[in-house]
């Protein structure tokens, strides 16, 4: 397990990714832990004792200002969140205007092809799995669609997946970072084979990218 | 003006409210015409609340009304016992069924929903 | 008077035909209570099974067409035939008594939807019959998997046929639950004197009212593509397949809050009455629901974050909003504790159980609000962990608050408190260990509805222990079921109030009579069996 549990991110995008889970992280454990801290406290504070004089405790029905205030307080930390969030989604849904590599991906039943522009179109089905190779710190477009049911494009290490939806194309840029071969998946139930229907993304300094290009996948 | 009416009202102006907000952000048909159609279906019984409930006049809503002579049966008419809701229930399942496995099920499904609609209203009478 | 009376006390027979024609809504109550359990054991074996092939990895327990139609049924019954309906049975029993009606509005409507809901269970249940089995497309039957091109399948009718029919049956339901609120009130029980659970059946009733119709657009218009040649989701011809999932999640958001606004109702009702105080902050709880059952209304397409398709900012903030009137509710329970006198009997702590899991589902769902995690987690176990942590760690534990709670006035004797205990401890860890690890599974790599994972890294580990608390959960669930039957033996009456609670069912005789009250106590505040028990009190005190 990577830290703060997410896998360590590998792409420009993944890093804002991963930032923006940390943060959420950090709220959602400083709220549990007072809450369930709060819980914990009633129980053993006021817990009933044995043999303990039955007096009816204090009614207490309303307090409008308290009430006011678990109100206000909640709604301006999820405010904060959602500026965070906007501001890191607008960073992994950016576009370069001029993407060095263009991949166009698409996913079938149960397999996937890249057709790289001005390059090979590599396939592969469930039984020979196919790969992905990208050149590090250049960014790459990926063109998704697929040709006959739901499925989604997901590399976990990348922190990030998209639908693949017949009649439709998306689109999203890619900028890996680091060196290596990752896993892909499908993550779109899409039928039986839809666990085997995985993929790897090898990402290789541009150098070796361009020869591979030029030599074709061997 | 009584609870449930307001109930309607407010969350038939919020249909509205989001539906519009919705269309100019998203510029989305499909979630749109749905929303739309919340609104409407929320207006609608808004709109046949404030008659209907021009004409109630329920001792619910009194809060100092005595209740000693309310209870047990004589708090309106109900059937005790009544064969028409399995029947019906299993008639609209033979519709259905019918339609995927054999149309004669459904057939058979469709007379009996008449069967019963000529019993209720012979019953009802 | 006195004849009328004694006519309708020699009703009650115990033979079959006297429930199969039955429009009593206690009656119907407990058909509809114990059909969803029936099917909650149903889906709980299939969760077995699932569990026991993904012990491993590489596992052939079930083959790879069983697995899916396992995982299908197993999301359809839970949702569809269980957490949902269970909700409906208890309020079918509860509401008219809670108000102090005789009946339901529409006794006869009301015993329709509940046959209807049996009918169209086992007509999802009978695709399993057939040659090429049930449906298989997950209980979210995306289309265009679930299009007849590809799931050529007679279960894929089936399912579509049963579900339209389970949805009818329970947008009549809440006309009924709403009409009958409204309007057959007991005199001085006005609406802010009705309990919070009636509240949240009301909220829930205005839910189903808006949501479910455009599930039956959907199944609708699916039948067709299926059946009658339509196109509707089958981009090749025009259509778009991307609607199957507007139209799907906007029914299937607020569903979710179908299957949890009723349980706040039960948590609302349970916790005042273990810590001796008046529900704290009831306007405000009401209000919350409202928000809730509103704001879900506008947050659908926060499951289709992924699509690239839908205004991303839009969803997340609606689905951020959410969280605001949910804590609010949670403020409002602790304060109810706060200074109270708290005992711990089995409902309280199947309570307790709920606030501490619900609430890591409540902030793993703000999570995943946030397009930027969602991308991550949307369609991995992490989700998977999500929704359990809501619908099992938050509704099933309310679930069997509820039925230890409301037990005695059904049936007329306790259910045992020790066994009780057991089965809270063993269910508690038990869905802990099962569900907790699913974060990290997700988090790891795992995507949902795979019948096998990879063999290294930490995902064995992972699932064997997921298999393991699966296990234990379903101990306690067999305690609970030995509970029942020894329990069934007890003869020891309870009386009318055996938990010294607030609300009007603690005012007549458990079980109640087919006419639900022989007197009803006055009604002057939101606790009338409390007024009763200390006349020495001003109904109208808030202090
Ligand atoms: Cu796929």
């Amino acid at each position: 397990m990577g830290r703060s549990w997410w896998p360590q991110p590998v792409t420009t995008q993944a890093s804002l990714m991963a930032s923006n889970w940390l943060l959420f992280l950090c709220a959602g454990a400083v709220v549990a832990l007072i809450i369930w801290g709060l819980v914990a406290f009633a129980l053993l504070r006021w817990r009933r004792k044995r043999g303990a004089a039955t007096t009816l405790p204090a009614q207490l029905r309303t307090n409008i200002a308290l009430e006011i205030t678990w109100t206000l307080v909640p709604l301006v930390l999820v405010c904060i969140l959602f500026i965070y969030t906007y501001r890191a989604e607008a960073g992994v849904e950016a576009l370069v205007p001029y993407p060095d590599v263009t991949v166009a991906v698409n996913a079938y039943r149960w397999g996937w092809s890249f057709g790289y522009r001005g390059g090979p179109t590599v396939q592969g089905s469930f039984s020979d799995v196919p790969q992905l190779v990208l050149p590090r710190n250049e960014t790459t477009r990926i063109i998704l669609t697929s040709s006959d049911v739901n499925h989604a494009f997901w590399v976990p290490a990348f922190l990030f997946k998209r639908d693949a939806i017949p009649g439709r194309i998306t689109v999203f840029d890619l900028r890996p970072e680091k060196d290596g071969t990752y896993v892909g998946h499908c993550a779109e139930f899409c039928g039986y084979a839809h666990a085997l229907m995985g993929f790897s993304v090898k990402v290789v300094p541009p150098a070796d990218y361009a020869r591979w290009l030029k030599s074709g996948p061997s | 003006m009584k609870v449930g009416l307001r109930l309607f009202l407010s969350s038939g102006a919020f249909a509205i409210v989001i539906a519009v907000v919705y269309w100019l952000l998203a510029r989305e048909p499909a979630g749109t015409i749905l929303l739309g159609f919340l609104a409407f279906a929320l207006s609608f019984i808004a709109g046949y609340m404030i008659v209907a409930e021009r004409e109630a006049d329920l001792w619910g809503d009194d809060a100092q009304a005595k209740n000693t002579e309310a209870v047990g049966e004589v708090v309106g008419t109900y059937s005790v016992r009544s064969p028409l809701p399995i029947v019906s229930a299993a008639a609209l399942t033979c519709v259905g069924l019918g339609l995927v496995v054999s149309p004669t099920i459904a057939v058979m499904g469709i007379i009996a929903i008449f069967a019963l609609g000529a019993l209720f209203i012979v019953q009802s009478s | 008077m006195t004849t009328a009376r004694a006519t309708l006390a020699r009703q009650p027979r115990a033979d079959l035909l006297s429930w199969i024609t039955t429009t009593d809504h206690k009656r119907i109550g407990i058909l509809y209570l114990t059909t969803s359990l029936v099917y909650f054991g149903v889906a709980g074996l299939l969760a077995l099974a699932i569990r026991t092939q993904l012990a491993r990895p590489a596992n052939d327990f079930v083959g790879v067409h069983t697995y899916a139609q396992l995982f299908t049924l197993h999301g359809t019954a839970m949702i569809f035939l269980f957490v949902a309906p269970f909700a409906l049975g208890l309020a079918n029993f509860l509401l008219p008594l809670q108000i102090g009606a005789p009946d339901m509005a529409f006794p006869r409507l009301n015993a329709t939807s509940y046959w209807m809901f049996l009918f169209g269970g086992l007509v999802i249940f009978a695709g399993a019959a057939t040659n090429e089995g049930a449906a298989a497309t997950g209980w979210t039957a995306y289309a265009p998997l679930s299009e007849i091109k590809i799931s050529t399948g007679l279960g894929q009718d089936l399912w579509i046929v049963g579900v339209f029919i389970v949805s009818v049956a329970t947008i009549l339901t809440s006309i009924n639950f709403i009409t009958t609120v409204f309007v057959y009130r007991a005199p001085g029980m006005t609406m802010w004197r009705i309990p919070i659970f009636a509240w949240e059946m009301v909220a829930t009733s205005l839910l189903i009212f808006m949501a479910f119709p455009a599930l039956a657009a959907d199944l609708l218009l699916l039948f067709v593509d299926r059946n009658f040649g339509g196109h509707a989701f089958d981009p090749a011809y025009g259509g778009s397949a991307l609607l199957w999932q507007h139209l799907f999640w906007f029914f299937g958001h607020p569903e979710v809050y179908v299957m949890i606004l009723p349980y706040f109702g039960v948590i609302s009702e349970i916790i005042p009455v273990f810590s001796r105080k008046p529900i704290f902050g009831y306007t405000g709880i009401v209000l919350a629901a409202f928000a809730i059952a509103g704001l879900s209304m506008g947050v659908w397409a926060h499951h289709m974050f992924t699509t690239g398709a839908v205004d991303d900012p839009f969803f997340s903030f609606m689905s951020f909003l959410i969280a605001v009137p949910t804590g609010v509710k949670f403020f409002d329970w602790i304060a109810t504790m706060w200074g109270g006198s708290i005992s711990f009997e089995t409902p309280m702590l199947f309570a307790l159980g709920f606030l501490v899991n619900f609430l890591l589902g409540g902030i793993t769902g703000v999570m995943i609000a946030s397009p930027p995690i969602d991308f991550q987690a949307h369609q991995s176990y992490f989700i998977v962990a999500h929704m359990h942590y809501v619908l099992g760690g938050g509704s099933l534990f309310a679930i069997f608050a509820a039925l230890f709670f409301w037990w005695p006035k059904m049936f007329g004797r306790k259910l045992r408190e020790g066994l009780g205990a057991w089965s809270f401890w063993l269910l508690f860890i038990g869905f802990n260990v099962t569900f907790l690890p699913m974060h990290f599974m997700g988090l790891e790599g795992m995507p949902r509805r795979v019948y096998t994972y990879d063999a290294t890294g930490v995902l064995p580990l992972l699932n064997a222990i997921a298999t393991a608390g699966s296990y234990l959960m379903a101990i306690g669930v067999l305690v609970f079921l030995w509970n029942v039957v020894v329990s069934a033996f007890d003869r020891t009456p309870v009386g009318d109030d055996p938990w010294e609670a607030n609300s009007l069912e603690w005012a007549t005789t458990s079980p109640p009579p087919e006419y639900n009250f022989d007197r009803l106590p006055p009604i002057r505040s939101d606790r009338p069996v409390f007024d009763a028990r200390h006349p020495e009190r001003d109904p109208s005190a808030v202090r």
